[in-house]
């Protein structure tokens, strides 16, 4: 199962890249989607294993909370959201997309080479599976702010929140299940009381650059 | 009974939706609040009998102690304030056809989500359900700080839900390496149950709950208003209505603060040694009070100003806590009450001056005391009171705070707290003075004219009320408090065997 596991964390990383190198917020939104369905397989794996082994079913409900609300409902919210919002410009970041990638390959090999010299049950051997999930995090944080519109932050805060799911998964096979419930409860209202700030934001600013949201300073 | 303090709070945010009489949800707020003030005091009262009130309910989350039963009154004690206070504050806004009677339903029902999940947070014993009820407070309070909808408004809430919603999951993220630290000795039915941990919490894997207690110092220091993760904190405190502000500042910092002290105790007791995450705790505590005290110098808005104050006095609490001595963690505790119930009344007291004058802006408002005799009084008071005057209570624990300070043998770092103190308080004197001067006659400046006299008269009476509760704590400390916070104190510091002094 191990190797699976593996294969799958280098996915949801390479994923991730697709992320960073998306234009157009339609298809980073799709790219979230696909990220979204490697975590259920992830989920579902993990759980199959821990049903068969000790007959517990958390992680499967788990599972099929992340494909309703995260494969399934999330993306359509963003993309009901991203349509109430009509904007001409499309390009959406700072910097040209190979400097972006060259960034997160950066970040990457500093997970690589941090999370060893944590130390404890850390210790020496790299678990490529916690190095890959907290590159996540880390590109979660930098797509956050390479990205100008208000949706791109959106999703930036899912990558994160992705990347740290994963990383309980991975570190310590899940957090206790209510804790999973309400961080799910949290994030799917975060999600939609973001969407309609979104909203508010181009009715105000007529547009949901978040470089025009600067009035208040000092 | 204990219960009811969970059930209260969410029968009000029910019933704010089914009645449309504007008139009637203002006395059951305020008599619910009421109600919610005699379960705190109920909670308290068994606290000090019996040490803790633990409910065999939802597997024993129920869970409450000396210092969650500390940072509980205040929330309850604010909230019943602010929610009288909010009566008058609404009519007027109603009145002045600033806000729909449909927005003073939806504030309610924020309001009071906003209160539950603070409760909750202060109320169970899993951190991680501590971490869901602190985002939660960043949820339902998103819409009342954006509650104007004009273009500030929705700029400080968006500033709000994104850099606490992401400060926060730093914070899951230290849970999760919390957790990771603690699976070898705790199992899972008690996963997570800081009681546990602290039980168990010479066994954790050392190195994962250091980086742990880094995550989460910066993740809920966000929440807490630590600088430099602070930048949130004066665009919400200004743009949300003024009863608002008060609960953000008097309340919500001090919840987020209760998260780092619970695992401030864990790592110490852990590594037995509080130099490391003191070092951590004393870094953030003096970049907020120097933050504050450059940005209060040069402060425009006097909403604006007043938060930063709180950036200043979070940070005071935080050097207390990361010196780690009996004395310091008293007189940080002591310090989170006094700045809460001060900070409170000014922010009320700026919401009546916003009302009469319509303008944040210091500049534009002279001879305060005039126009408003009694709120200007209490504002006057109250800033001598927040810089740390006598006889007011914020002097009281300061003086114990620096005190500690330099008992802890930590000359330098005194020094440098009593010449950034000196710094804010003449620059609130520089700053906010002007608001009581009168415009001298060669003085052409525009100012604006209104008309003399209170407008919101339960909130006059909420204001005196603090302003006497802070003179008298200043003065004296009833028996019961000093057990309180002695007794929280030893929960915090308890995981250390060795003595200080």
């Amino acid at each position: 199962m191990e190797n699976y596991l593996d294969v799958l964390s280098a996915l949801i990383l390479f994923s991730s890249f697709a992320l960073v190198a998306n234009k157009r917020i339609i298809s980073y939104i799709r790219t979230f989607q696909l990220q979204a369905c490697l975590i259920a397989l992830t989920a579902g794996i993990m759980g199959v294993n821990s049903f068969l082994k000790e007959g517990k079913i958390d992680i499967l409900v788990v599972c099929a909370i992340i494909l309703i609300l995260k494969v399934y409902y999330i993306p359509r919210l963003l993309h009901k959201t991203y349509a109430g919002v009509e904007y001409k410009v499309e390009k959406d970041f700072f910097l040209n997309i190979p400097i972006l990638i060259f960034i997160c390959c950066f970040l990457v090999l500093f997970a690589y080479f941090s999370i060893p010299t944590i130390g404890g049950s850390m210790a020496g051997n790299v678990n490529i599976q916690v190095v890959n999930s907290f590159s996540l995090v880390l590109i979660g944080f930098f797509f956050m702010i390479s990205r100008k519109k208000a949706i791109g932050q959106i999703v930036g805060f899912l990558v994160i929140e992705n990347g740290i799911f994963i990383t309980a998964m991975f570190s310590t096979h899940g957090m206790p299940f209510i804790v999973d419930v309400g961080v799910f409860i949290d994030l799917i209202t975060a999600v939609l009381i973001m969407g309609i700030m979104v909203t508010r934001i181009s009715d105000q600013f007529e547009t949901i650059d978040i470089n025009q949201l600067k009035n208040l300073r000092g | 009974m204990g219960l009811m303090i969970w059930l209260l709070p969410l029968a009000l945010v029910f019933l704010s939706r089914v009645i449309s009489n504007r008139n009637a949800l203002h006395l059951i707020s305020a008599s619910i609040s009421v109600l919610m003030l005699v379960a705190a005091g109920f909670i308290t009262s068994s606290v000090i009998n019996n040490g803790v009130l633990n409910y065999p309910v939802f597997g024993g989350l129920f869970y409450v102690d000396s210092l969650s039963a500390i940072v509980l009154d205040i929330v309850i004690v604010i909230g019943v304030l602010a929610s009288i206070y909010s009566i008058g504050y609404l009519e007027h806004e109603l009145a002045e056809r600033k806000i729909t009677p449909k927005k003073i339903k939806l504030y309610y029902t924020l309001m009071y989500s906003f209160m539950f999940a603070m409760i909750l947070a202060l109320t169970v014993s899993n951190m991680g359900i501590l971490w869901i009820a602190i985002e939660a407070t960043t949820l339902a309070s998103t819409f009342l700080v954006g509650f104007y909808g004009d273009k500030h408004a929705v700029e400080a809430a968006w500033k709000y839900v994104i850099i606490c919603s992401v400060g926060i999951a730093i914070a899951l993220m230290g849970i999760i390496f919390l957790h990771l630290s603690s699976v070898d000795v705790i199992e899972i039915g008690s996963a997570l149950n800081w009681h546990a941990l602290l039980e168990h919490a010479r066994g954790l894997d050392t190195p994962i709950l250091r980086l742990s207690f880094i995550f989460i110092v910066i993740g809920f220091g966000t929440k807490a208003g630590l600088a430099p993760m602070h930048t949130w904190l004066p665009d919400a405190h200004s743009q949300a209505p003024s009863p608002i502000s008060a609960l953000l500042s008097g309340v919500l910092l001090n919840s987020a603060m209760y998260a780092i002290l619970r695992t401030l105790s864990i790592v110490n007791k852990n590594l037995m040694d509080s130099a490391f995450a003191g070092r951590i705790m004393i870094g953030f505590g003096l970049l907020s009070v120097l933050t504050a005290a450059v940005f209060i110098l040069t402060q425009k808005d006097y909403k604006r100003l007043l938060a930063y104050s709180s950036i200043e006095h979070m940070g005071i609490i935080a050097i207390a806590m990361g010196l780690f001595t009996p004395l310091s963690v008293f007189a940080g505790l002591f310090h989170m009450i006094n700045h809460s119930m001060t900070k409170s009344m000014l922010f009320m007291a700026s919401g009546t001056i916003l009302q009469k004058y319509g303008t944040r802006e210091i500049s534009k408002i002279k001879g305060l005391l005039n126009t408003l005799p009694l709120t200007g009084t209490v504002f006057l008071l109250g800033l001598f009171a927040i810089s740390g005057t006598p006889p007011f209570s914020v002097f009281a624990s300061e003086l114990i705070v620096l005190s500690s300070v330099f008992k802890a043998g930590s000359p330098w770092l005194g020094g440098v707290l009593i010449i950034l103190l000196a710094l804010i308080f003449s620059g609130i004197a520089v700053t906010l003075f002007k608001m009581f001067y009168q415009q001298s006659k060669d003085d052409d400046t525009k100012i604006l004219e209104v008309l003399r006299g209170e407008t919101n008269k339960p909130g006059a009476v909420v204001l005196i009320l603090l302003l006497v509760l802070i003179t008298l704590m200043g003065l004296y400390m009833p028996a019961g408090l000093s057990d309180l916070i002695v007794n929280a104190q030893k929960i915090i510091i308890g995981g250390l065997p060795y003595d200080y002094n």
